[in-house]
């Protein structure tokens, strides 16, 4: 299936599946589809108000740092992938994982065009330029996504920005709305994790499915690499988040969640966790912010993050039947 | 993997006690005691700490008064004694929040603050007695009775009145207003001026769009004019976002456009997930009116006809409102002067669906229904924000400049909810509702909206009201009934049936006591005791033996045959003081301070994740649970749609307005699983139907690890 010039071109027919996990992704990801338009933004901007500048300052630079990430993942993560699929459907579900990162890129800037000035994004793309650890993350993962690098490795790469590098910016909408603040854009936060937490694991189940044909020695060089990794990602993110959030005092918090998201991610790939439990306790708070379901929210003032695009199936006769 | 140890817990914040809640501990339980910590954490760390201290009542009314805080007038219709009398019995209830949620809500959102809004002038106590003082005007017996009806918990006025009684600088006490327009640049131009002013004052407002004209119809006889009512809809969603209580409430509105209008496809994808900006509607609420002969038209699998409002003015010399398309369909069908359109009645259902599934919207209001139960003289042609408002208007004519060629009436109700539970436990259960009617009956009386002249006539002509219930779940789970179940499904029928004989005899003593009924009692079926016929043919008493059993071991007497047939007598003769008496709202925030489940639903889950623009993101167990009794706090999703319908369908043979009916399915239900559950509820003569909620169950191997709120 992948060069379609050599080999005989082949129609996707989702009628023949090699994988049925292909399909159940694939329904999970169109049911979720959602755009950044639905999300009333302009009712934080009472709330952006209340910030304090480095606040505001901060959240702006945590969601360009997010922005970069959706980038990389949109333009070079997915696309990359896409020649390492086993089946044409895996295929179609990287291209969907491809377009929603560029959905969620777009989103942050939904969030900056409604609440800051201007002046002060570009700042922080700038900053975002500068930074050095972002930049040094954001190369990290990039020279794994390299068109000659291993094809299991830039499935761990992957699965390590999905479900790890992410979330020490996914923390601060987090934080904000448990304490009542910005909580629709919150809510679009909550719609692009609910996206990630899929993507992290289907790569994660693909590298799974990939390690289960391999040798005894391929695996332990995979997984070896993949501690390698975390470990050098892990030490970047420390710095990242300290130089974040040392100033409002919020590090060692950053840092368990940090934990407790390496050990998820890990997970996702099958392989045991890093971090001891008691590294991992996440403020409350925050954890049991991150679950998408069953919000009772007040209609008036936000849009949820629950609904979906529904199944439709015209009614019978039997239906009818009064 | 994770050890959610309750170690610390004395060092924790309260929001992070709060979210405990949500998550496990090691064996498996819900850690009810982390709330009530938060709960007392937040006193401690937040409340004592950033409350006004005063050495006496006497030096803090005179400070509250002095400082523009406290409206003079309500406090100086009591002696000094009586003050220091109610607010002594106030305290003495020694009320305490058992939720982290309702202190949270309370303080944030109802107290009294200092006008930089950081610190805190009233407790709860406070709060309670004010808005006593302020609604018995001077009475002190009703008064005192207000209070302890209100501390108590058995009866929560909604929050309008509840939030601003007895505040000199406050918003209206009203909750809702409905507004008509019609088909002319007149009456949308004064709609519009009136949702502002409405808006401003704090209420929900619900406008009607069936009247006006489609897109394309003519105007001044020139066609491919109009465009229809989307345009408008757009202003009215700009209107209301720009007009907020002082930033206090943010300001909220409902349409209603009737299924047989031409636009109906149109007005439902304004809230397409890809609808185009220039259509999309984000914040503004949509409901459907829809007739039987919709549901006629679907079971045969025809088409149905949509009509041109601007016809059917022309042909019958009435809006399109006030006619029944049940009634006219054939003949409009055959009318060659009526424009019209066709779409399939079953596509119609199903893209309604679809929009559910998306957004949550359109509410429904079920047209003939609504109106074969109204007991009042006229047309009911849209309901409100919530869905349980319905009521009759009329429509107002205005002159170039705007001003009124003939003042007809809108709508507007107050309302107010008792809590079941408390007022099952009441030592007089017939006084618990008259009281909560007299409070009900003065925000009426008290209320004069000048800056919309219709709604200030239909009030003062009507004095509806709207008492409604809540905590019915966590009722029946605290007795170990099951919601939905046979004895579930008797109790609130024979629970409704009592409540609305006493309501009927409270406003029918008000009417005694001052002479007076509402404008067109006597053309009411109240009136000709048509409307009492049910109840003298019949008996409305349990049947089921647990439920009798359940009546008598907490003494409660319930109304026979004879009580109703005096009762009947007693109406015919002297008249009723209200329009309207009841309506079941959905209570949010109220039901959370009054430690109540809301309204007559389910409960959502067990542990309830809250989020609101002032409170961010708070958990909130459901009332009475316990570790010990978790099989009768089932969800709504697990609950299903029919038993809901069948408890809501009990409770609307009694209640003359409507009840707010939310439908609950999981992510992976289909549009025909809607549209099942919509005609189930219309066969079973349910009149609204508010939001189609889902619950999307998260991918294995995605979820939070150990969450309570999380569907296993």
């Amino acid at each position: 299936m992948k060069d379609l010039t050599t080999s005989i071109p082949r129609a996707i027919n989702w009628n023949r599946l090699q994988d049925e996990k292909d399909l159940e992704v694939w329904n999970r990801l169109t049911v979720n589809f959602w755009l950044p338009e639905k999300v009333p933004l302009s009712n934080d901007i009472p709330s952006w108000g209340t910030l304090r500048p480095e606040e505001r300052e901060l959240t702006i630079r945590v969601f360009t740092g997010l922005t970069l990430l959706d980038t990389i993942q949109n333009a070079v993560g997915a696309p990359a992938m896409l020649p390492d699929a086993q089946t044409p459907h895996e295929e179609a579900v990287l291209t969907n994982i491809a377009f929603m990162e560029a959905v969620h890129a777009r989103s942050y800037s939904s969030i900056f065009s409604t609440l800051c000035s201007t002046k002060e994004v570009d700042e922080a793309f700038r900053w975002s330029e500068e930074n050095p650890h972002l930049q040094a993350k954001a190369r990290l993962i990039l020279q794994e996504y390299n068109t000659d690098a291993d094809p299991l490795k830039r499935k761990i790469a992957s699965v390590f920005l999905e479900s790890f590098l992410f979330y020490s910016g996914f923390y601060l909408p987090m934080y904000w709305s448990s304490r009542a603040k910005l909580t629709n854009t919150a809510d679009l936060i909550r719609l692009i994790i609910r996206d990630e937490a899929v993507h992290g694991y289907y790569i994660g189940y693909k590298f799974q499915r990939a390690l289960e044909t391999a040798t005894e020695e391929r695996r332990q060089e995979l997984k070896d690499f993949a501690f390698a990794l975390m470990f050098d990602l892990y030490e970047i993110e420390s710095k990242y988040a300290e130089e974040l959030y040392d100033d409002i005092g919020l590090t060692e918090d950053v840092k368990a969640f940090l934990h407790y998201n390496a050990n998820k991610a890990l997970q996702n790939l099958g392989f045991e966790a890093l971090f001891p439990p008691a590294a991992c306790e996440v403020n409350p708070a925050i954890l049991a912010a991150l679950s998408t379901d069953s919000e009772n929210h007040d209609f008036f003032s936000g849009s949820g993050s629950s609904y979906v695009i529904g199944k439709a199936v015209a009614t019978e006769d039997e239906d009818w039947d009064f | 993997m994770l050890d959610h140890g309750m170690k610390d817990g004395e060092t924790l914040d309260y929001h992070a006690l709060n979210a405990m809640l949500n998550l496990y501990d090691e064996n498996g339980h819900i850690r009810f005691e982390a709330d009530r910590m938060a709960a007392r954490q937040y006193f401690l760390q937040h409340v004592n700490q950033n409350t006004v201290f005063f050495h006496s009542l006497d030096e803090k009314l005179r400070y509250l008064v002095e400082e523009g805080y406290y409206e003079a007038e309500v406090l100086s219709q009591y002696p000094r004694e009586f003050l220091t009398q109610i607010w002594d019995a106030a305290y003495a209830a020694k009320f305490r929040f058992p939720t982290f949620l309702g202190a949270f809500k309370y303080y944030t959102s109802y107290t009294l603050k200092t006008r930089d809004g950081q610190r805190y002038l009233e407790r709860f106590e406070d709060r309670v007695v004010m808005v006593s003082l302020a609604l018995a005007r001077g009475n002190q017996e009703h008064a005192m009775a207000f209070m302890r009806e209100i501390i108590a918990g058995r009866f929560q006025p909604a929050t309008p009145t509840f939030l601003n009684a007895g505040k000199k600088s406050r918003g209206e006490l009203i909750s809702c207003f409905l507004l008509r327009l019609e088909d002319n640049m007149e009456s949308i131009g004064r709609g519009i001026n009136s949702a502002l002013q409405l808006s401003k004052r704090g209420g929900g407002v619900a406008l009607m769009l069936t009247n006006i004209r489609e897109h394309g119809a003519p105007i001044k006889g020139i066609e491919n004019q109009s465009s229809g009512v989307i345009p408008v809809m757009k202003l009215l969603e700009d209107s209301f976002s720009y007009a907020n209580q002082l930033g206090a409430r943010q300001g909220a509105g409902a349409v209603y456009l009737n299924a047989h209008h031409p636009d109906i496809l149109r007005f439902l994808d304004t809230k397409r997930e890809n609808a185009d900006e220039k259509i999309r509607i984000k914040t503004l609420s949509l409901g459907v009116v829809i007739p039987d002969i919709t549901f006629e038209l679907a079971k045969k699998n025809e088409d149905m006809y949509l009509f041109s409002p601007h016809d059917i003015e022309k042909v019958y010399g009435v809006p399109f409102s006030e006619i029944s398309v049940t009634e006219k369909y054939d003949e409009m069908v055959d009318d060659k002067r009526i424009r019209k359109k066709k779409i399939n009645a079953r596509e119609f259902f199903q893209t309604l669906a679809e929009i559910q599934f998306e957004s949550g919207y359109p509410y429904i209001m079920f047209e003939d229904t609504v109106n074969k139960a109204n007991p009042i003289d006229g047309r009911i042609t849209m309901s409100n924000l919530c869905s349980e408002i319905l009521q009759v208007n009329e429509a107002s004519k205005f002159n170039d400049d705007l001003s009124y060629d003939h003042l007809g009436t809108d709508i507007s109700c107050n309302l107010g909810s008792l809590n079941i539970a408390k007022t099952m436990d009441s030592p007089d259960f017939g006084a618990t509702v008259e009281t909560a009617v007299r409070a009900l009956t003065a925000v009426s009386e008290m209320s004069a909206i000048d800056s919309v002249p219709s709604i200030r006539r239909g009030n003062d002509e009507a004095h509806a009201i709207g008492l409604g219930q809540m905590n019915l779940h966590g009722f029946l789970a605290r007795e170990r009934v099951h919601y939905g179940s046979a004895e579930g499904v008797d109790f609130t029928s024979v629970y409704f049936a009592a409540i609305t004989y006493h309501a009927i005899r409270a406003s029918n003593q008000i009417s005694i006591e001052k002479g007076e009924t509402f404008v067109g009692f006597d053309k009411s079926t109240y009136a000709t005791g048509e409307f009492f016929d049910k109840y003298t043919d019949r008996d409305w008493l349990p049947e089921t033996e647990e439920i009798q059993a359940l009546f008598d071991r907490m003494n409660v007497t319930l109304p026979t045959r004879d009580d109703w047939a005096a009762l009947k007598k007693s109406v015919m003769e002297h008249g009723l003081y209200n329009r309207n008496l009841q309506a079941v709202p959905p209570t949010g925030s109220i039901s959370y301070i009054n430690n109540s489940t809301s309204s007559i639903h389910p409960i959502v889950s067990k542990v309830e994740i809250r989020k609101e623009g002032k409170i961010g993101r708070v958990y909130y167990p459901a009332a009475f649970m316990s570790n010990d009794n978790l099989e009768y706090y089932r969800d709504a999703y697990e609950i299903g749609p029919e038993a809901l319908i069948d408890t809501y369908a009990a409770a609307t043979e009694h209640v003359d307005q409507g009840l707010s009916l939310t439908l609950f399915f999981p992510a992976e239900a289909t549009t025909r699983d809607i549209n099942r559950a919509q005609i189930y509820a219309w066969k079973k003569g349910i009149k609204t139907i508010y939001y189609v909620r889902l619950r999307q169950s998260s991918l294995e191997g995605t979820e939070v690890q150990g969450c309570v709120s999380c569907t296993l």
